[in-house]
């Protein structure tokens, strides 16, 4: 027998799991179009566009900054770009105008990611970063809200729910709970409707891309503390229910929080995000000068994420009685 | 006893049904075996033998000279060509002795039974049968196991676990050994008993080996142990899941200890042994012969009948490769060992030894490089030791070991689990190695 030269020599493990970047970031797209259909269909065709022009712009920043860096520029198809350009016009208004899309992608990919040393190096979410430029630089378009096209007919619509009768204020109320739910309601473009953006996110907390504790300690951290303050005086403050369905918190909890980059890596530390973030949503909402805190909540604690890292370790085992 | 479910740990894709439906054959006496002085883990034995020597089957060529050092024996008789320096796998150097063998004298040796009174055996009999075997760990660690029998004089074993977890892919020579020779293997669980006077005697098997468990089952009957004046001998089916039959980690699932960081076995009181590893006590004791041949897996893809092999150490490779039909030409990657843990092998030159449990032969085609970390945290969840992978990889990469050694670089023992997970393929034991080498060679 010939000694045969050329075998791949590597150190172990020799096997690998199925598990990839573009594997993680594609279950993400895939798992986002529950939720982009029901977008358009609220909010019209031209919605479609929008996505398009987010996607392309994220894609081609991304494509140019690596081939200025002289960087292997193919990163773009490992699907993370195609991930920030999809969450960017999810949480924008539905009346945003074209330029502010290629503008915050622009931002989101060069500002949020690429300046950092690209994925894996960002301590912010690029998405988010994208929106809060856009909030900074056009500050009336982005709380200009439309009302959706009735979509699901059995849901009464807003005008007609409205009613004077006091005892019917418990009904109205969970009507106007139902359209949240379904995300017939004015609000961002993709972030409206709770059902269709459970149905992708708990795909991806069963594969474990989103992590269940995140989930619970965001709303759970939500629900307690509204819940207290609903308890002290209903007249002022909203039930928890209410707090779990409006604005961003649902699109937060699966698709925000779930940005492995930009959060911790150990369940301790991922608990200590979830309800730091739940807090810090709580506190603006109920106390700050804007309707909405999801936002800036998960951004506050995207920069606490890398002491985070550092100081919440596991647990080594015997180490305990280690000597 | 129910077990518990170990920490972390992955399910890669298991493929032993290539091999373990297959009876174990035993390899034709080859023409010449080239036997490395350093099969264990620890000091190489020193070359008792040089060129030109007549040699017996069992005669000692290498003789361990430190704690942490094994015996070598001739499992042939022959002349010695040659006793030459060759690089080893891994790349450290190793005195080979190379032997022309005498086919006909060899196959003609017989190793004859011997009586022992299992009343009069003690402590130091069973350490130094171990010792005057050469026996070491044959799931592939290849640790003296004199040194795990051998307790300081105030601990007290209490647990002897047979593994037989075979938790690493495509590996059967176990299984096999298991299902053929339970007696034998139950024979030598009863020596060490009739020295340590265990309170208990544990067979821990993956659940999908349902024929091993049967098998002990058997045997056990067959030899009367279910007598509730000996000591209890219990098989138990774990759930399967990798790294199961590492040691701590089968310590904790089995008898809910947990090994201090650091720390070997006997501090909790437990002796945990692969199966052919008490086979080679059973024969040591009982017919007086030395670790000279193992069961080694042949498998993966790139093999044309996968086989399970009784072979003479220092068995070239070629002979085995020959025995099992050839090599597909697609295969890219051989390795010595399991998928998970096995070192791969630059070429085909290279012979059995004590510790090869597999010979595979993979035909993956793509090696993805290293993409940057996502912090995703699957090293970290999947790390059976409750350590920081990422990290530790990042500090390497930096070069920064002090740091790595603070974040108990030393408590890896290198499964691989978090390199499987990692979806950035980064080669994350690879840089653990590195980290730990270089602290070994060159201190902080």
């Amino acid at each position: 027998m010939s000694t045969n030269e050329g075998f791949v020599l590597q150190s172990a493990p020799h096997a690998h799991g199925r598990s990839s970047i573009p594997f993680i970031m594609h279950a993400v797209n895939l798992s986002l179009i529950p939720a982009i259909v029901i977008s358009i269909l609220y909010f019209g065709w031209h919605i479609l566009g929008l996505y398009v022009l987010g996607v392309a712009s994220c894609v081609l920043t991304e494509a140019v900054t690596k081939v200025i860096r002289k960087k292997d520029w193919r990163t773009i198809f490992d699907g993370s770009a195609i991930v920030t350009g999809l969450l960017l016009v999810m949480i924008l208004p539905p009346s945003i105008t074209p330029i502010m899309v290629i503008l915050g992608s622009v931002v989101s990919i060069f500002i949020g990611k690429e300046v950092f040393g690209g994925l894996g190096q960002n301590v912010f979410n690029p998405a988010l970063v994208g929106r809060a430029f856009l909030s900074a630089a056009y500050p009336v378009a982005l709380t200009t809200w439309t009302e959706p096209n009735r979509v699901f007919a059995f849901l009464p619509d807003a005008a007609s729910s409205a009613t004077p009768l006091a005892g019917a204020r418990f009904e109205g109320q969970a009507e106007s709970m139902l359209r949240m739910f379904f995300g017939q309601t004015s609000g961002s473009i993709g972030a409206t409707s709770v059902l269709f953006i459970m149905i992708g996110g708990l795909v991806l907390t069963f594969m474990g891309i989103v992590k269940w504790r995140m989930l619970v300690s965001f709303f759970g951290t939500i629900v307690v503390t509204t819940g207290i303050f609903w308890l002290i005086d209903p007249t002022i403050y909203q039930d928890p229910l209410y707090h779990l369905l409006a604005g961003g918190v649902a699109f937060a909890g699966f698709y925000m929080m779930s940005d492995m980059v930009t959060t911790p890596y150990t369940n301790r530390g991922i608990v200590i995000f979830g309800v730091g973030a739940g807090l810090i949503t709580v506190v603006i909402r109920l106390f700050g000068g804007f309707p909405e805190g999801v936002m800036f909540a998960i951004l506050l604690m995207n920069s606490v994420t890398p002491i985070i890292n550092r100081y919440v370790n596991n647990r080594v085992f015997g180490a305990e009685a280690r000597t | 006893m129910l077990a518990s479910r170990i920490r972390g740990g992955v399910h890669p894709a298991y493929r032993k049904e290539l091999a373990s439906g297959q009876p174990i054959e035993t390899a034709p006496t080859p023409e010449r075996v080239d036997i490395p002085l350093a099969q264990h883990l620890g000091v190489p034995a020193t070359a008792k033998v040089a060129r030109g020597d007549e040699v017996a089957p069992g005669d000692l060529i290498g003789e361990a000279t430190k704690l942490i050092c094994a015996n070598v024996h001739s499992p042939v008789a022959g002349k010695v060509r040659a006793v030459v320096q060759k690089p080893l796998p891994g790349g450290r150097l190793c005195d080979y002795v190379e032997i022309q063998v005498d086919r006909e004298a060899t196959d003609a040796h017989i190793w004859e039974r011997q009586d022992i009174d299992l009343d009069k055996i003690d402590q130091k009999w069973v350490a130094a049968t171990l010792r005057g075997a050469g026996i070491v760990g044959m799931g592939g660690a290849t640790f003296p196991t004199d040194v795990k029998f051998s307790p300081p004089p105030n601990a007290s074993l209490d647990t002897l676990i047979l593994n037989g977890a075979e938790c690493e892919p495509y590996l059967s020579c176990d299984h096999r050994m298991m299902v053929e020779h339970a007696e034998e293997l139950l024979h030598g669980m009863l020596l060490a008993d009739a020295a340590f006077a265990f309170s208990r005697l544990v067979i821990a098997i993956e659940k999908n080996k349902p024929d091993a468990i049967a098998a002990f089952n058997a045997a056990i009957d067959a030899l009367g142990l279910r007598n509730a004046a000996r000591t209890p001998v219990e098989v138990i089916g774990l759930d399967v899941r990798y790294p199961q039959g590492a040691e701590k980690v089968l310590i904790k699932v089995v008898t809910g200890r947990t090994v201090p960081a650091g720390k070997l076995p006997f501090e909790v009181g437990v002796v945990v042994s692969n199966g052919q590893t008490l086979f080679a006590l059973y024969e040591a004791a009982y017919f007086g012969k030395p670790l000279v041949d193992r069961v080694v897996t042949v498998s993966g893809e790139g093999i044309e009948r996968p086989k399970n092999i009784r072979a003479l150490i220092g068995t070239p490779v070629a002979d085995l490769i020959q025995l099992c039909g050839g090599v597909d030409p697609a295969t890219t990657k051989v390795i010595a060992g399991g998928p998970m843990t096995g070192t791969a092998l630059p070429s085909l030159d290279y012979v059995v030894t004590k510790g090869l449990s597999g010979l595979l032969f993979l035909t993956q085609s793509e090696y993805p490089s290293e993409s940057p970390c996502i912090r995703c945290g699957s090293c970290v969840e999947v790390c059976p030791m409750g350590l920081m992978p990422l990290k530790l990889a990042a500090y390497a990469k930096a070069g920064k070991f002090e740091l790595a050694k603070a974040t108990n670089l030393a408590d890896c023992f290198e499964c691989g689990s978090c390199a499987w997970a990692c979806p950035a393929n980064i080669q994350i034991v690879s840089w653990i190695k590195y980290a730990k080498n270089y602290i070994r060679v060159k201190g902080l």
